[in-house]
């Protein structure tokens, strides 16, 4: 064999193998969301069948229906917990993203004394673990009244979510020019007029999508929402799954389909964001 | 009665201050002062009985707690090196494919949007013994003909545990990696490779270094949320089997919770704030050095 056949056959096989490797990694990251998605569909008895049923023999909606149904027809109060979920990640995301902007656009725009430091700190308050957040917490709320409500959960999270959403915006407004809103503010903007006309409409598109990173992670916490609420009246979703698993068994169709509820909306979300969440986070990685 | 005006930035930060002061700032002081009196949540008097150190003495000298704390040190490290190399991985596979990027590029995000609980479920449920996708496909292929108890036998439990983990956190390292290849410019890989560096020399000397500072983003972004594992292990096996994979904050919640002892757990909780804040530090750190080298070379 020649020298050229041999390469050639040696970059054939180079090509396969990538193929390969790449359709098994997809896989690996596909198959649990697509066998959630299937479960959900399938019968109780052919999820439990000895031996497996890889192909499902019957298709149906039951487990949505029965879960929409409501609480003594098989269901959880779904709807509720929606509702606490929607309410709260929006309004936490909304207070958020107010706060971080302010946050973000101080550490973008001006220099000041001690601010890396003072970044580092803002950061270092994301960093104490939920649970170990939630105990002094519940001891406080318990104090003021709070627990199990709304406002108290909401609370929590503007703060989980502030330090993220600061460094997300404040890489955002690095992105902005300098130069643009003192043009604008020579040509007679104030400052305030400028950063609403000029920067803002700018920034926008990444300060939505750190909105949205801000939603997810309110619409997924757990180990705080676990501990500060107690009933319909604040419960999230990702604490509602629980209500489907009793002290021996678990309703694994019904977990599926709740499963399916939950991911959807961050879902469509995070498809929207993608692109700008990864140019916020690692914009100045390069230029510092 | 002369009021000093606030300078800009210092007012655009007050509110972030603020909120996070109330938050997480005080709410720590409190537990921090709670970690030296025998509080229970059930006997609201002993808050104001003075123990000093015992606290921390007895969880120092508890093995349980000592076990924990390794085990949490061991699942870090080992989920994020991991993480960090089949990131790393996903991300050249991904680059170098010619077609469909973008298509690649969402399947790859696929596990950012799952919650931490989400994936403890999913993998419990997969990782059954009786009913599970493992168990059932290896039973099929016929690897095994015995059911392995994957979240019953402590070892295997925690092996499960890890690539939960793993699958949910990978693609948090590969995205960023990719968007740092990505923006990496053409020219000194093409320069390495004319004056004759073999794939992995051009690898480790021109690539490497130029998205080190991306990976480290990656490690940053992951250390403030290492504490999310909590959620995968309450589902999938609550720290059982006879304890086999408590970790540092499951034995906190059930310290506290359980047991009603708030002021051992909160003992108990600084150590693992300790554990995330010397990560976090330890990265941020690590980032900035990372960053002025390729500012200093490109």
């Amino acid at each position: 064999m020649d020298a050229n056949a041999s390469a050639r056959l040696k970059r054939r096989a180079a090509t396969i193998a990538h193929r390969v490797g790449l359709f098994l990694a997809m896989l690996f990251i596909c198959l649990p969301g697509i066998w959630i998605v299937l479960s959900s569909l399938r019968p109780t008895v052919e999820i439990l069948a000895k031996p497996p049923i890889w192909i499902p023999q019957q298709v149906s909606l039951d487990a949505y229906v029965a879960m929409f149904s409501g609480v003594g027809k098989g269901g959880i109060p779904v709807l509720d917990y929606f509702r606490n979920s929607l309410i709260i990640s929006v309004t936490s995301t909304v207070l958020a993203i107010a706060i971080g902007m302010a946050g973000g656009y101080a550490f973008a725009r001006y220099r000041f004394r001690g601010k890396s430091a003072m970044f580092l700190g803002l950061m270092l308050t994301r960093t104490v673990p939920g649970i170990a957040l939630s105990l002094p917490l519940f001891f406080v709320y318990a104090r003021l009244d709070i627990i199990d409500t709304h406002f108290g959960l909401i609370l929590a999270y503007v703060a989980l979510n502030v330090p993220f959403t600061i460094w997300l915006i404040d890489g955002f407004f690095r992105q902005v020019p300098k130069d643009l809103a003192e043009a604008a503010q020579i040509d007679g903007c104030t400052r305030w007029q400028a950063f609403w006309q000029v920067e803002f409409p700018l920034a926008g598109p990444g300060i939505a999508s750190a909105g949205i990173f801000a939603f997810l992670t309110s619409w997924n916490e757990f180990a705080l929402a676990s501990q500060l609420t107690r009933s319909i009246n604040s419960k999230t979703l990702p604490v509602g799954l629980l209500d489907y698993t009793a002290e021996f068994t678990i309703d694994w169709r019904g977990m599926c389909a709740l499963a399916v509820v939950m991911i959807i909306p961050a879902l469509i979300l995070t498809f929207i964001v993608q692109k700008h969440l990864v140019g916020g986070l690692t914009s100045g990685a390069v230029k510092g | 009665m002369t009021v000093k005006r606030l300078s800009a930035p210092t007012l655009l930060l007050l509110p972030a201050v603020l909120v996070l002061a109330a938050v997480v700032v005080v709410p720590l002081c409190l537990s921090f002062y709670s970690s030296f009196t025998p509080f229970r949540l059930t006997r609201p008097e002993t808050f104001f009985t003075f123990i000093g150190l015992r606290s921390y003495r007895n969880i120092l000298s508890d093995a349980n707690f000592w076990w924990a704390f390794g085990r949490t040190v061991l699942l870090l490290t080992i989920a994020l090196n991991l993480e960090m190399l089949l990131g790393l991985g996903l991300a050249l596979l991904v680059e170098k494919a010619s077609r469909g990027q973008r298509l690649l590029r969402t399947i790859m995000m696929f596990p950012m949007m799952f919650s931490p609980i989400l994936v403890g479920f999913q993998f419990k449920f997969m990782f059954n013994d009786n009913i599970g996708l493992v168990n059932n496909a290896l039973q099929s292929l016929g690897v095994t003909r015995d059911a392995i108890p994957w979240l019953i036998e402590g070892h295997l439990a925690f092996v499960a545990i890890s690539i939960a983990e793993i699958w949910s956190s990978t693609s948090i390292f590969a995205i960023l990696i990719l968007a740092g290849l990505l923006a990496m410019p053409k020219e000194p890989v093409e320069a390495a490779r004319v004056d004759g560096c073999t794939p992995w020399q051009t690898f480790r000397y021109v690539t490497w270094p130029f998205i080190m500072p991306f990976a480290y983003i990656a490690m940053t972004i992951r250390s403030l949320d290492v504490a999310r594992a909590y959620d995968i292990v309450k589902i999938m096996t609550d720290g059982g089997p006879a304890g086999r994979t408590e970790l540092l904050w499951t034995l906190v919640a059930r310290t506290a919770y359980s047991d009603a002892r708030m002021g051992v757990a909160n003992a108990m909780a600084y150590f693992s704030i300790l554990l995330s804040i010397v990560f976090t530090v330890y990265f941020f750190k690590k980032l900035a050095a990372a960053r002025t080298q390729i500012g200093a070379e490109w």
